[in-house]
């Protein structure tokens, strides 16, 4: 089975309902909706004030989707919240009895708003929604899916069920379990992989677009999880997620290199769930309704003040955060370097991003990490127009699409693998497309500077990198030198390619904007016209990339001039290779295939940290995460399940 | 198609009571584990998915829960009321026939392949997985990790042998593993290291088995998988998805493929026809011959419907199916009055 998409549909229908009410929701909440300014006090009882005041925002909007004349109207999320407060209670149930009529077919996707209403919405069930929900649970089997995310949201699902059915037999479950089964297995899971991930780092990491799955699921066990240690493991696991997208934003846009991410999400990075998250979460611009949003909000967590410290921080930037992370399980071709979590195969993705107050410029060190939507590195930077198809982004791909991959990660035959994936996700077989990892790419980065290196064997499907040059950027200029200088908002960027190439319209073949793409290029009008690409189709290739904040420089000019007179030496006869002597005077040096060095000294892999920032410093291993603010520390101890402020070596 | 054929067939003959020179076929139940990948738009999940079973109007009807990825079906040699399932969600079992159902593996578990009892202790239960093997004690009740022995987990074809209890072939990533412990170790075969997508074994003689690879063509074995020899030169560097062995007639054999249609040998691998023509594409993902209709052969294509041919593939009649990715078929000996 192929990984499921509907999540993203699901959500931006019941999103293009809720986004209207939510607006309403704050326009005639104006307080409200001011309180959700930048420039706010940083003290803990402010920062709780305005976050209870968005998420009551939150809550308002979803039950205004309700309309008690007409039960078409709102998705389960908003049955849950009206439930859960009172309000609008017949409108409700009149729309849950609708939802529920047909069998469903969205299997995960089904499970988490049905345990939701479950449990928010317990006491406001009438008969007829409890019968039909217990007839649902033991007629209709929903898949587990593939992905880390899907399993997440199926097993918190079907615990949370589970818990609202005490008592309930093998004979009344879809898969023969009882209550206590289901419950058992589920937690087993879920403690599993939070063990994984706090100690060698997330599979599905850093999405802008997943991380909507993953607060999903940890919300419906922080909100109603009735074993209060499994509860807190939850909470836990919701401080450490977000701050993991906090110490990486830029202004709520989620910085650096991502596991996964779509076309439209890629080129605008602000029509993502994140940017909706982080304005709930920390009051950032963005605000949308999003389901992680109304789970989170009627779930009761509350984001410790420390996360809004660190995600609006500016004492600290420009720093560099490293993290470790991994890629998903690999059933085939796992390869020489990967390496065994229980009995599953896995390879390390090191993670670099640098994290300035006017942009991110972030990477992972290249290769298959993810399948299909991978993307290895990204600048984004703080735009000074916020609106939602903001291209506020610059990156590069080798646009790779394999049955090798295809295999690495699903259980389907090499033949049909590649054209099973194209049914969902369809430019992944596309020579234009955006995102997606490739084994024969090498990318390495010490602060504002990044060298990519391409090998790429001949009869590669697609033989060339693609670099996005985003309809936001200005003045572009192709140099004598052979550098391309842009700006993009605060940031300059140089880039130099080390083999010659060609622009092109982005989306060359036409497939998105046609409407060929399906309901992956929906809206491309808006967020995918007028950006262009540089093409270049050197089977041995590379770039060079450069940033600087524009408040460095005099002018632009300055800029270029400093970047003309840098020291740069390539070759790509043989193995590709630079050396490239950065602003900052560091001495770059990549060859293909090799570990690369700064000054001399090889990037010591082995001793990647599982978390390395001014914030927290964590090993790999360590099943933990202390977060430190100023003299405020907060801590995370899985193996203790401990979770609060740290006073005198102890959370209290 | 499953060895556990041969056990059926032979408990089926013995419940008829009869073992004649020329007795007429047992009936069988005939089952296609499919998912219904050709109207599948926008999604990745197929339009619907699971077990079909075709009736006497040939007719197919969805049997048993409607999960995603199941691949196969095993019925308990002895006791026809277990049932286990192949899914992707895990093993999934049923103790009265396919009325009520229970996943019987727990989260581990997932992406199952192929699963079958051991013909002679029927307790024992083997599957394979694209994580790793696993093993059952108590006719898939409970499952356990069966690892000892491989660094390369992913497999999708196995092999109960039919005339040692005990004794399993899988098919890996890297080439066919024996197990003469019940799947409680495994070494590797004298096989070439290549993905191996299909094994088979004969029910008229059980030394015979036929193995397909992605590749590398097919190989057949005369001695029960001690030694293998690569057969149809005219396949050799092909994918080949599909295997079959005549049940009544060990020498009857036939392959299928990605671009390699249907080939069908009757010398016992000597020589091969390709009998694709008939066939709406050359993509063959399952072949089976039906074991209660004397000399037909089943053909799963990719999406273009299931066909069978009463003459060796010489000519093919629509069987139904239309749209499916088959993963295996499966014949299932019904007890005569």
């Amino acid at each position: 089975m192929l990984p499921t998409p509907f999540l993203s549909r699901a959500s931006w229908i019941w999103s293009a309902a809720s986004c209207v009410a939510l607006a309403g929701a704050l326009l005639a909440g104006g307080t409200r909706a001011a309180a959700t300014t930048a420039e706010e006090s940083q003290a803990d009882a402010d920062i709780a004030r305005r976050y209870q005041l968005r998420r009551e925002a939150v809550l308002d909007a979803a039950i205004a989707t309700l309309d008690p004349a007409d039960p078409t109207k709102g998705w389960y999320l908003d049955v849950a919240a009206a439930l859960q407060r009172g309000e609008r209670r017949e409108a409700a149930l009149a729309r849950f009895a609708k939802l529920n009529e047909p069998v469903p077919n969205q299997n995960m996707f089904w499970t988490y708003p049905m345990a939701a209403v479950m449990a928010a919405g317990h006491a406001g069930l009438d008969d007829a929604s409890r019968a039909r929900i217990r007839e649902l649970w033991k007629t209709y089997w929903p898949s587990r899916g593939d992905t880390e995310n899907h399993w997440a949201l199926y097993y918190a699902s079907l615990y949370i069920a589970a818990q609202g059915l005490p008592g309930a037999g093998p004979e009344q479950w879809f898969n023969g379990k009882s209550s206590v089964e289901n419950m058992a297995e589920a937690k087993s899971y879920l403690e599993h992989w939070m063990w994984v991930t706090t100690s060698y780092g997330q599979g599905e990491y850093d999405s802008p677009n997943y991380i909507q799955e993953y607060l999903i699921p940890m919300s419906l066990l922080a909100g109603w999880a009735e074993d209060p240690a499994f509860r807190q493991k939850a909470r836990m696991m919701l401080d450490y997620l977000i701050y993991d997208y906090a110490v990486e934003n830029i202004d709520g846009f989620y910085g650096g290199a991502h596991s996964r991410v779509y076309p439209r999400q890629i080129v605008a990075p602000g029509a993502t769930s994140t940017s909706a998250i982080g304005w709930l979460l920390f009051g950032f611009p963005g605000q949308a309704a999003d389901p992680a949003n109304t789970l989170l909000a009627m779930s009761g967590y509350t984001p410790p003040p420390i996360l809004e410290r660190i995600a609006r921080d500016a004492a600290h930037r420009p720093y560099v955060e490293r993290e470790l992370k991994r890629t998903r399980w690999r059933m085939r071709h796992a390869g020489p370097d990967s390496f065994v979590i229980g009995d599953k195969r896995t390879i390390p993705v090191y993670k670099y991003s640098y994290v300035d107050a006017d942009f991110v410029l972030g990477s992972t060190q290249g290769g298959l990490l993810q399948p299909i939507q991978q993307q290895t590195w990204s600048l984004k930077w703080r735009p000074a127009d916020r609106a939602k198809e903001t291209a506020n982004t610059f990156f590069s791909v080798q646009p790779y699409s394999s049955p090798v991959e295809g295999t690495m990660f699903f259980s389907e035959n090499a033949d049909v693998v590649t054209d099973l994936i194209a049914r969902s996700k369809t430019d992944y077989d596309a020579e234009d497309k955006l995102p997606g990892g490739s084994p024969h790419e090498q990318v390495f980065q010490h602060k504002t500077a990044l060298i990519g290196l391409y090998d790429l064997p001949a009869g590669n499907r697609f033989p060339h990198v693609t670099t996005f040059f985003s309809r936001d950027l200005v003045h572009t200029t192709e140099d004598p030198s052979g550098w391309i200088f842009a700006q993009g908002g605060p940031v300059y960027i140089a880039f130099r390619p080390l083999a010659p190439g060609a622009w092109q319209p982005n989306d060359w073949t036409g497939l998105l904007r046609s409407g060929r793409g399906g309901w992956i290029g929906t809206g491309f009008a808006e967020w995918g016209s007028g950006h262009r690409c540089f093409v270049s189709d050197a089977l041995r290739n590379g770039y060079v990339v450069q940033v600087a904040p524009v408040r460095d420089f005099k002018s632009y000019a300055d800029f270029q001039a400093a970047v003309r007179a840098l020291p740069l030496q390539f070759s790509t006869t043989a193995a590709p290779e630079v050396t490239f002597t950065a602003l900052d005077g560091s001495v770059l040096r990549a060859r293909y295939g090799a570990v690369p060095s700064v000054n001399g000294q090889p990037v010591d892999f082995a001793a990647w940290p599982l978390f390395e920032s001014p914030f927290a410093v964590e090993k790999r291993g360590s099943r933990k995460l202390e977060l430190s603010y100023g003299g405020e520390r907060w801590l995370l101890d899985f193996t203790n399940n401990l979770r609060g402020e740290v006073s005198g070596g102890a959370a209290k | 198609m499953r060895n556990l054929l041969t056990t059926l067939f032979a408990l089926a003959m013995a419940v008829a009571g009869t073992v004649a020179a020329a007795p007429a076929l047992p009936a069988y139940d005939f089952y296609a584990a499919v998912a219904m990948t050709k109207a599948q738009k926008n999604s990745s999940t197929p339009a619907d998915s699971g077990l079909y079973r075709r009736n006497a109007a040939g007719a197919w009807h969805h049997f048993g829960p409607r999960i995603l990825g199941v691949s196969g079906l095993a019925v308990h040699p002895a006791d026809p009321r277990i049932v286990l399932i192949a899914s992707s969600d895990g093993v999934v079992r049923s103790t009265d026939g396919g009325r009520t159902w229970r996943k019987t593996t727990g989260w581990e578990v997932a992406d199952v392949r192929s699963i079958v009892f051991d013909p002679v202790q029927p307790e024992l239960v083997y599957a394979v997985t694209a994580w790793g093997p696993l093993r059952s004690t108590d006719a898939g009740a409970t499952w356990q990790l069966a690892q000892k022995g491989l660094t390369l987990l992913f497999g999708q074809t196995m092999v109960a042998d039919a005339a040692r209890s005990g004794r399993v072939l899988i098919g890996t990533e890297g080439g066919i593993y024996v197990s003469r412990d019940a799947a409680q170790s495994w070494q590797r075969a004298k096989f070439p290291e290549v993905p191996v997508l299909r094994l088979t074994q004969g029910s008229s003689d059980a030394k015979v088995l036929l193995a397909t690879t992605l590749g590398r063509g097919a190989f057949l074995s005369q001695n029960g998988g001690e030694s293998w020899t690569p057969v149809d030169p005219a396949t050799a560097g092909a994918n080949l998805y599909a295997a079959a062995i005549a049940p009544q007639d060990a020498a009857l054999l036939a392959l299928g493929g990605w671009q390699a249609g249907v080939r069908v040998s009757a010398d016992g691998g000597r020589t091969w026809t390709d009998r694709t023509a008939g066939l709406p594409v050359k993509n063959v993902f399952v072949l089976a011959f039906d074991p209660g209709v004397k000399g037909r052969l089943w053909a799963s294509t990719f999406e273009e419907g299931t066909f069978y041919s009463d003459d060796l593939g010489r000519t093919w009649q629509e069987g139904g199916l239309y749209g499916a990715y088959g993963y295996d078929f499966i014949f299932i000996p019904v007890a005569r009055p």
